[in-house]
């Protein structure tokens, strides 16, 4: 045995190894085709390689062309296994040259057993012995090359092709481990069969005289497969760790996700559909009042809900079963063994096969009694409620109201729930509504809407009412929502505006009696131009009598008349004006204006009466807003009076009116008189009504004063003087610009 | 005699000026005055005539006017002009010797009947001032002898009673009545009687 023995055998034993132990990991996974493919390959080219070394060892023509012959039945397999495992191993566009390689190699191996000698040869005259190193000899055949070799070396081009073309596009579109992978395994079979091919080529055609030595080039291919299946096997291997240590981490996490559950009271279920079986966990079962060990299927599920709730359940579980058909989710009430209720909110997904069908539903569900009870709670403190209730979140949609807010509004329930708010506010008011909203979302604090406007709501019809509005902001898990109270108060505005209408009507028939008191001064007032006119009249039909007439004194007297006539008539719009009968008309008034109007009034009565009037006016006051009659009416009131008092204790009688604005934001006017003042306990009982001092009084005076000076936001007191005497002051607040 | 001036007193500047020119039409001559202060800095309680005053006036009123003119025994006449008819107001006037108490707006007719009345009234009161002031004078010229005598004889005692209450003879009776008569330019007892009592000396009643 030489050498030429030992390395051939060992090229064959190793290949057939690393084929056998390749073959061994396909029988462990036989979906992993190309170990065998490769056990193949290897097994291939073992036999080959004993064919290549008793080629060597053949002495005579007839033992070689017969074993050469043999030899073609391992390549032609190594040729299918090859394209298999490139075509397993790699995508191929160009599958065809694989299959026209494979096709051509078995055309080579008929043609091979039909030739008179093999394929390579169509005769073999003679062995020639070649001595090598190491005293060792080979036979190298001589005789005549068979054209049908051709066959053999175009079916070797076209695997080489073939893999050629895989390894380049695996090269180009693959990342650098698919390249390596390319390099590796295409280039060595490439290499190979080139070298294969190119020594067969020579030795056919006699040019040179070297043994056939193709193994060798096989064994690198198969080394080359045997290298990259290796690197599967590893990553494998890593994969497979990996997978252990992330089972592991599921357990954990499984276990970890039940104990969350248990202490959450979650019960987590699945429901095997087509077994019709659900495993649920032990809060699950607890839950539902399941016993340890009972068997649960969909109808003992829905029998243990109560009656009112299960076709509503048992609809939606259904429906979820559907392709296409959404997540189930319910909140329904349990009826426990012990007949207790239990609201539960459930959850559950399907998970469905290739085919869309429903397998299983995986769920979670947990107690949502105390919330349930919460919200019952909530809901029927607001039913109860005695006014409109809205839940309104932060987009403006109402999302609950009561039967009072159906019966204010003429809407139903239904209407209203998920509409916008705006929906109830007048169209001229809706958009600045909806920028008090936004506003409202950064505020967030309980308070009365709309501070000092009229608000208004409109009902179906289209009909307003004048409401009022508390606003409560909630939060809430399912966000932030405003609690809005609306209250009707067109009653209350009837009644005011009843209020309003008889206070009106009070003080006009106070205006009346006290403007008799006063007719003398009045009548004083008009007798005042009226005697002017008259003299006047008089002296100019005198002066025109004469010869000649004096008509320039009469052109002066008629201008006088003119003049008087005007006065007079200016005296008596005064008095029409405090006679007429209006509602109350505010307007902008200055306070000193409306002072001097009610002292012009009362000059004669001031005049007879030996009165004396100081002034001490603040100029210029600020506008206060009110109705000029009404306060001329207070005035005069409060005037008479003094005047009254003045007289009846002192010789000398003297009122003194002053207006001041000391804040800026009131404007009082204050008239004291140096009577005998006010008994302290009586400082405010003035201000009720039939409390008089005066004989022929009905005691009304200053209480009407007080109800009118209040219907302007003013206040009305009295107060006594340091020196004797009282003093009554009037304040009215100062009319705001902006409003 | 000197002209009737007619004085007018009001605080109301268009009814003086009325009244001043339906006066003036008339042909009296008129001093107008806007209140009764102004009237009293120029008036100097000698000046006789008609007198037409507001009653209502703030400062000093008509009255008190009236009441500070009789004072000083102004020989005026007075026309009080009122717009409200106060009837305590209008018997205090009249006491005080007002003319009329006239109500505004007045007539012409009523007004003119009373400026005519007061300013005959007024120099009535002027002349009767001075016939008391002459005989005033003339008594200041007696004795106190022939003035004991006068009162005697205005009393209309006999000389025999009157010589007999002084203690002295009839004779001396007559020549002091003879002086007395002389100096007073009277020649009977009726006119010596009228003198007294225009001086506004009292004059007893004869005893009976």
């Amino acid at each position: 045995m030489g050498w030429i023995d030992i390395a051939w055998s060992m090229i064959g034993a190793t290949s057939l190894t690393l084929g056998l132990i390749y073959l061994l990991v396909w029988i462990r996974q036989p979906t992993q085709r190309s170990y065998l493919l490769f056990f193949m390959t290897a097994a291939s080219v073992a036999a080959f390689s004993m064919f290549e070394l008793r080629m060597m060892r053949a002495p005579t023509p007839d033992e070689y062309v017969a074993t050469l012959r043999w030899a073609h039945v391992p390549l032609f397999f190594m040729f299918v296994s090859v394209v298999g495992f490139v075509r397993y191993h790699f995508d191929s566009r160009r599958m065809w040259l694989g299959y026209a390689a494979c096709g051509l190699r078995g055309v080579a191996l008929v043609l091979n057993f039909r030739a008179s000698a093999n394929l390579n040869f169509e005769k073999v005259t003679t062995m020639l012995p070649l001595p090598l190193w190491g005293h060792e000899s080979i036979y190298l055949p001589v005789g005549v090359a068979s054209p049908l070799a051709l066959v053999g070396q175009l079916s070797n081009l076209l695997l080489i092709c073939f893999v050629a073309d895989v390894s380049f596009a695996v090269w180009r579109h693959g990342d650098a481990k698919a390249r390596h992978r390319a390099a590796v395994v295409g280039g060595s079979v490439v290499v190979a069969f080139l070298a294969a091919a190119i020594l067969a080529g020579l030795l056919n055609t006699g040019l040179v005289r070297i043994p056939t030595v193709v193994s060798v080039a096989f064994l690198a291919v198969v080394i080359a497969m045997a290298y990259e299946l290796g690197w599967d096997v590893i990553s494998a291997a890593r994969l497979n760790a990996r997978l252990r240590v992330s089972e592991e981490r599921l357990r954990e996490s499984e276990q970890r996700l039940q104990m969350a559950a248990g202490a959450g009271e979650l019960g987590l279920w699945e429901w095997d559909v087509a077994a019709d079986e659900v495993w649920t966990t032990r809060e699950g079962r607890a839950l539902f009042g399941y016993g340890a060990e009972e068997r649960v299927g969909l109808r003992r599920f829905l029998q243990s809900i109560h009656p009112d709730d299960q076709a509503r359940v048992e609809h939606d579980v259904k429906a979820s079963l559907d392709e296409g058909a959404r997540d189930f989710e319910q909140d329904f009430r349990i009826v426990l063994p012990e007949g207790r209720l239990r609201w539960v909110r459930s959850r559950g997904r399907i998970e469905r096969d290739e085919r869309g069908v429903a397998v299983r539903m995986r769920g979670v569900t947990h107690d949502v009694t105390a919330r349930r009870q919460a919200e019952e709670r909530f809901r029927t403190l607001v039913e109860a409620a005695p006014s409109a209730m809205f839940l309104v979140d932060v987009e403006g949609t109402i999302s609950l109201v009561n039967a009072h807010a159906e019966t204010m509004l003429g809407y139903a329930r239904e209407e209203l729930l998920g509409r916008s708010i705006e929906l109830l506010i007048p169209e001229r008011v809706r958009s600045s509504h909806r920028a008090h909203r936004q506003a409202y979302r950064q505020e967030w604090l309980p308070r009365a809407m709309g501070a000092g406007r009229e608000l208004f709501a409109i009902r179906k019809d289209g009909t307003e009412l004048p409401v009022e509005v508390g606003l409560n902001p909630m939060q809430t898990f399912e966000g932030r929502f405003v609690l809005a109270s609306v209250v009707d108060v067109s009653q209350r505005k009837q009644a005011e505006l009843e209020a309003a209408r008889q206070r009106d009507q009070l003080a006009h028939l106070a205006r009346v009696t006290m403007l008799g008191e006063l007719s003398g001064s009045l009548a004083h007032e008009l007798n005042q131009p009226l005697s002017a006119i008259l003299s006047n009249a008089q002296a100019a039909q005198r002066f025109l009598a004469r010869d000649p007439p004096e008509l320039d004194r009469v052109v002066e007297i008629l201008a006088d008349i003119v003049k008087s006539d005007k006065r007079a008539g200016e005296v008596i719009t005064r008095l029409r004006s405090l006679l007429r009968k209006e509602e109350a008309q505010h307007q902008p008034l200055d306070m000193n204006e409306v002072v001097e109007e009610v002292l012009a009034l009362m000059r004669s009565d001031f005049l007879n009466r030996g009165v004396r009037v100081l002034t001490d006016f603040a100029e210029p006051l600020p506008v206060v807003s009110g109705d000029r009659v009404q306060l001329q009416q207070v005035l005069l009131n409060l005037l008479m009076n003094g005047c009254d008092a003045a007289v009846a204790s002192k010789a000398q009688p003297v009122i003194m009116v002053r207006s001041e604005s000391a804040s800026g934001r009131d404007v009082r006017v204050s008239l004291a008189d140096n009577g005998m003042g006010i008994p302290p306990e009586n400082l405010e009982r003035i201000f009720e009504p039939f409390v008089t001092t005066k004989p022929q009084g009905l005691g009304l005076g200053l209480a009407i004063c007080r109800s009118i000076v209040r219907s302007h936001d003013g206040r009305l007191w009295a107060t006594n003087n340091p020196g004797g005497g009282a003093t009554l002051h009037v304040e009215l607040p100062v009319k705001m610009l902006h409003s | 005699m000197q002209t009737p001036i007619v004085y007018i007193v009001d605080d109301d500047p268009e009814v003086l000026a009325a009244t001043h020119r339906l006066l003036t039409s008339a042909g009296t001559s008129v001093a107008a005055f806007p209140s009764a202060r102004h009237f009293l800095e120029s008036y100097d309680y000698r000046g006789s005539g008609c007198l037409v005053l507001d009653l209502a006036m703030p400062g000093l009123s008509g009255l008190e006017l009236q009441r500070a003119l009789m004072e000083r025994e102004a020989p005026l006449s007075i026309v009080f002009l009122t717009g409200r008819g106060d009837i305590r107001a209008c018997a205090e006037a009249m006491k005080g010797g007002a003319i009329d108490f006239l109500g505004k707006p007045v007539d012409e007719g009523d007004l003119l009947t009373a400026v005519k009345q007061a300013l005959a009234q007024a120099e009535t009161m002027r002349q009767e001032r001075s016939a008391r002031a002459s005989a005033e004078s003339a008594l200041a010229e007696l004795t106190a002898r022939e003035r004991q005598v006068l009162t005697q004889v205005v009393a209309g005692r006999l000389n025999k009673q009157i010589a007999a209450d002084l203690g002295t003879v009839e004779k001396t009776i007559k020549f002091h009545r003879g002086n007395l008569m002389k100096k007073l330019g009277v020649r009977s007892v009726a006119q010596l009687v009228r003198l007294v009592q225009r001086a506004g000396a009292p004059v007893a009643a004869p005893e009976s």
